[in-house]
């Protein structure tokens, strides 16, 4: 059975990361795991980086 | 160095006034011309004015190398930054919240409230905030089928959200409104505490400082009752809220409720005033809106877009750096033009339409890098509600009236928005 979907969220200013939505707008399909974004990914709203994201539960 | 006549426009609050377009077509031209360069209006000091949007994410994701705090954050007369300087021991801040500050203290005090504002707890906000959208709806319904659209329901309905969420009470709601059109509208003779554009620096200077000290004795009054008897509320959290181990300093608290009480209903109060005024002029966009629930997120996104309600940003650099090319110099001054940025040709096709299918809509209007605005979720929140509950009433509605912007350089958005309509 997958994984259920995740979500991970910006420390900076908040935005989420929805595995199963993914964020098309950033070329991320829905259903890309968090795993498989770059590691150069940058946060769409504020321009954190990838490793200052932390998984949350919503 | 910017032509004379293009420097003094873009300092000038009436540039702003009326339709806006002066000062559109100024940047316009500074885009096209000289994206980057310095101008020196008169009677200010020389600045670099950043028109581009990549250039403006370039100063904004680098916070360390371009500070907020060292100069005025808001593009400042020299006469008038002198007598601030006077006033507040050396300071260029009549205030001290999260736009004037820099790490540590910056990331500290943001810390404060910023669980307050993620989209899992204003989640929470939803059903209430959907109640009191409804009820401006009503107002606006028993008007007839005609009102202002900005000060019939733009102004009153984010003012009641942020207010109930502050914990100020409802009967205070005209007097913060009133406060927060001053200090955002002193350049405006219509809004501006003495009831006139100010003659010159001092009294320009005696009305900040009548607003802010109004402000502070209302909010040291709320921290003494907010520390005595805790709330569920965010005046509480500020007034009981700890930065490296100690309250909130003075300044600093009394800083963090004015640009609550202030920006956080302003902002989202002009952008609804201006998207509606956008779909007035714009039969085919609110057509498409209506029958289309789906497209709310664009609307919302594309009227913060189109309005971008504030129009600057100062940032000093902290030591030399290279921007597109250009030396900036240690202690330059830098403006931050959102409004440019965001009618930005090499960005956004046909910037200067207004589309609310627009994708991807990457604009500045919230800033970016650690000072991104804090209520953005919020204020979305605010408006895909209204908007929710609002189009599937509204059966149309056009323009009844000549709308116009405030005289303002620093936060601005419609003053009147008159339209007719008809709702079920």
């Amino acid at each position: 059975m997958s994984e259920t979907f995740k979500t991970w969220q910006c420390r900076t200013c908040g935005y989420i990361y929805d595995e199963a939505m993914g964020e098309p707008d950033e070329g991320l399909p829905a259903g890309m795991r968090w795993g498989d974004i770059p590691a150069d990914f940058r946060c769409p709203l504020c321009g954190t980086a990838k490793t200052d994201f932390d998984m949350i539960e919503i | 160095m910017i032509p004379q006549d293009i420097a003094n426009t873009i300092v000038d609050p009436t540039a702003f006034g009326g339709s806006g377009k002066r000062v559109e077509d100024a940047f316009t031209w500074l885009r096209q011309e000289k994206p980057l360069s310095v101008a020196q209006p008169d009677g200010f000091d020389p600045f670099w004015v950043v028109t581009r949007h990549a250039d403006i994410l370039e100063v904004e994701r680098q916070n360390d190398l371009f500070h907020n705090g060292d100069r005025a954050t808001i593009v400042t007369p020299i006469e008038l930054d002198q007598k601030v300087r006077m006033v507040m021991g050396g300071s260029p801040h009549l205030v001290r919240a999260l736009v004037q500050m820099d790490n540590p203290d910056h990331a500290a005090y943001r810390r404060v409230t910023y669980g307050a504002f993620l989209p899992q707890n204003l989640k929470k906000l939803e059903g209430r905030i959907r109640e009191i959208a409804r009820g401006f709806i009503d107002h606006m319904a028993s008007l007839g089928s005609c009102c202002d659209f900005a000060t019939d329901v733009a102004f009153l309905y984010p003012l009641h959200v942020v207010m109930e969420l502050m914990g100020v009470p409802e009967s205070d709601e005209p007097r913060m409104l009133k406060l927060t059109q001053e200090l955002f509208g002193n350049a405006d003779a219509e809004l501006s505490r003495s009831g006139n554009k100010p003659e010159d620096a001092a009294q320009a200077l005696a009305n900040l400082q009548g607003t802010v000290g109004e402000f502070m004795e209302y909010f040291n009054a709320i921290t003494e009752d907010r520390r005595a008897n805790p709330r569920d509320d965010l005046a509480s959290v500020i007034a009981n809220g700890q930065v490296f181990g100690a309250p909130l300093g003075v300044l600093e608290a009394m800083s963090y409720y004015i640009i609550a009480a202030t920006a956080g209903h302003d902002t989202t109060s002009s952008t609804t005033a201006g998207a509606m005024w956008a779909l007035a002029d714009n039969p085919g966009e609110f057509a498409k809106v209506k029958a289309n629930p789906a497209l709310i997120a664009g609307l919302v996104e594309e009227s913060i877009r189109w309005v971008t309600p504030v129009k600057h940003f100062m940032r000093t650099a902290t030591s030399d750096a290279v921007l597109d090319g250009r030396i900036i110099r240690k202690g330059d001054w830098l403006m931050l033009s959102y409004p440019s940025g965001n009618r930005d040709e090499s960005v956004f096709t046909d910037p200067f339409r207004f589309d609310i299918e627009r994708s991807p809509n990457k604009h500045v209007a919230f800033g970016y890098g650690a000072h991104i605005c804090l209520g953005q979720h919020l204020g979305r929140m605010e408006m895909r509600i209204l908007w929710e509950e609002l189009l599937p009433r509204l059966q149309s509605v056009e323009l009844n009236g000549e709308p116009a912007y405030m005289d303002a350089a620093f936060v601005c958005g419609p003053k009147r928005v008159p339209i007719s309509f008809r709702m079920q």
